[in-house]
């Protein structure tokens, strides 16, 4: 049961940070696309209508889409360095409560933004050049952060099976 | 309490919960959420903010230039890069007494100039030059402290996230710090080796010489990383002439280096896959930086703590240098044990109000920019300062056989150059501001 939930968290974070991953990479395209149609104005060209939106709607969706990677993966900047000095029992403690909270955070952001959203829709909002409806991009946002709740109850349940003797939880870091 | 109270009591509050390893970002979410409530009697201030503040943040223009770096360096680690800058610097310098490490510095500060980020340097160039520094028979502080200094270049020489970060904060201008930092940042690799050389005469026997290169050889090695500064040039020109925002630039980098990876053959899915995972995680733990940052900062304001202490300072007559001094060893002391990006959002909202409203006899904007070059240095330092020094960590684990306090004193004298570098800068601003005056 335990590794299906595992697994289940790890696929959607993992496919949540490509897709927001393979986002970045069409605005990185789209970027070049519109700097090369700007700088041919004379020849007839011009730049990506509402390039700069796309690019706040397109890095809004991904930043929302890393969360639940950088969540399963214990990405965050902590300070370690009385690690060694707690207790093994402290540790574990410290792990499952920091889990708790980070998924109270979760809750409360995908929760906002859902209320942003209606907020948004009522007002029906747009965007100034490309006219695009705002609370599609808060849509967007909402996905990742809905992922990012999943993944961040999933912890919860991790470090408590660790605290409880029940899984060896790989501890891993990734820096940037 | 009094709100000012509240304010100045969140510092110890924050520090215990992240001293008890609360992520950073965690604990200043919670404190600033915590104290918002307590100053406006509830929380639905904070909670009507919050359902625009995590868009408005994600989403902000500025900001979006952060992922597109991150993976800009991401694509520059797999473009092969790294290798080829060795090679050209090693060509240079290999033959001289402790050449190949001396090799290693350039070869940093090469890769500092496609790559924004200290500990992806680290990594990446300490992949590449480790290895050749242990078959030249270094010895393994020398080798690891070298490579633990050398990756912080990555963040003095533009392009630089802290950097970003700090223009973003403290409202100035990003290309005019991009070309403020190259002077100090070429001097951070000088500084670095003449440290290996004072080193290697003090201790002959740490290291072996290359042979020395013909001139068709070296020019050779020089040709292969031509992308590399093909790469800075478009960036960092691109956007200081205007063509260009710095978004725009990021994205043209990350382009850049990602063709240079598709070109190096090395780019299969499995290592894109890699790529974009290690930039999401890193996104992703700056921006819910950014967030926490975000929230406390506006609590403080809320406090008028900023302004309150800023006329404070102000009132007390203290010397202006003094005060420079004083804020600049405190951060030396705090990056021992803090990551650099959390320093900076902690602290600028707090500190550059203070420091711009003291007489150092410049302008507001010349100041801003001489000011955020010292910030940066110092708060680099901290990376490679014991107990806590990321950069120390990589490499040491890279080598696996050296002890971590042989890490640790191959750094030290590293360390002795920032201080004396950041004592000069501080004392001659115009060799930061030079430059700028130069082209703008």
């Amino acid at each position: 049961m335990y590794d299906v939930l595992s697994r289940t968290a790890d696929l959607i974070a993992r496919s949540m940070a490509l897709i927001g991953g393979a986002v970045l990479i069409l605005l990185v395209i789209m970027t070049c696309i519109s700097i090369t149609g700007r700088a041919l104005v004379p020849f007839g060209l011009g730049p990506i209508k509402g390039d700069f939106e796309w690019i706040e709607i397109g890095i809004g969706f991904a930043i929302f889409a890393f969360l639940p990677w950088c969540q399963l993966q214990r990405a965050h900047a902590a300070v370690d360095l009385f690690k060694p000095a707690f207790p093994e029992t402290m540790n574990r403690v410290i792990d499952l409560v920091v889990d708790i909270l980070m998924a109270v955070v979760a809750v409360i952001i995908a929760w906002r933004l859902y209320l942003g959203m209606l907020d948004k829709q009522s007002y029906a909002e747009t965007t100034f050049i490309l006219q695009f409806p705002v609370w599609q991009a808060f849509l967007a946002g909402l996905v990742g952060a809905i992922a990012f709740v999943i993944v961040a109850v999933f912890c919860v349940l991790r470090s408590g099976r660790t605290m409880l003797g029940l899984g060896r939880d790989e501890d891993r870091h990734v820096q940037s | 309490m009094s709100n000012l109270e509240l304010a100045l009591w969140s510092f110890p509050v924050l520090l215990a919960l992240i001293f008890l390893r609360i992520p950073i970002a965690l604990a200043m979410l919670i404190v600033g959420f915590g104290g918002t409530w307590l100053v406006t009697g509830a929380p639905l201030m904070m909670m009507n903010q919050l359902k625009t503040l995590t868009y408005g943040t994600f989403s902000n223009y500025s900001l979006s230039i952060i992922p597109l770096f991150l993976l800009m360096g991401q694509f520059a680690a797999l473009s092969g890069m790294s290798a080829a800058l060795f090679r050209a610097a090693a060509s240079l310098l290999g033959h001289r007494r402790g050449g190949v490490a001396m090799s290693a510095i350039g070869a940093c500060a090469g890769f500092g100039a496609i790559c924004g980020s200290s500990l992806a340097t680290a990594a990446t160039m300490g992949q590449v030059a480790l290895p050749e520094l242990r078959r030249y028979g270094y010895d393994g502080a020398l080798a690891t402290g070298t490579l633990a200094a050398g990756g912080t270049l990555g963040i003095l020489i533009p392009p630089s996230v802290i950097l970003v970060i700090y223009a973003i904060l403290a409202e100035q201008n990003i290309a005019k710090l991009f070309v403020a930092a190259m002077i100090p940042g070429i001097l951070a690799a000088c500084g670095y080796m003449i440290a290996i050389s004072v080193w290697v005469r003090l201790s002959p026997k740490a290291a072996a010489v290359r042979a020395k290169e013909s001139w068709s050889e070296r020019l050779r090695a020089l040709i292969a990383v031509l992308p590399v500064a093909a790469i800075f040039l478009l960036v960092v020109g691109g956007i200081y002439l205007g063509i260009f925002t710095p978004t725009e630039g990021a994205a043209v980098g990350a382009a850049g280096t990602g063709v240079a990876a598709l070109a190096s053959r090395q780019l299969t899915l499995s290592r894109l896959k890699q790529a974009i995972l290690a930039t999401a995680a890193s996104t992703a733990m700056i921006f819910l930086i950014i967030l926490g940052a975000g929230l406390y900062n506006s609590f403080l304001a809320l406090t008028q703590l900023p302004q309150t202490s800023a006329a404070w300072v102000a009132a007390q007559g203290f010397s202006p240098w003094i005060v420079l001094t004083a804020i600049l060893v405190m951060y030396l002391l705090f990056g021992c044990i803090m990551d650099s990006l959390s320093m900076v959002l902690l602290t600028v909202p707090i500190i550059f109000p203070i420091m711009i409203g003291l007489d150092f006899g410049m302008g507001p904007d010349d100041f801003g920019l001489w000011f955020g070059i010292l910030v940066l240095i110092v708060v680099e330092v901290g990376l490679i300062t014991p107990p806590v020094g990321l950069n120390l960590f990589i490499i040491n684990s890279m080598a696996g056989d050296i002890a971590i306090g042989e890490t640790y004193r191959g750094a030290l004298p590293f360390v002795l150059t920032d201080v004396l570098r950041v004592a000069l800068l501080a004392s001659f601003p115009a060799i930061t501001l030079w430059l700028v005056r130069l082209i703008y």
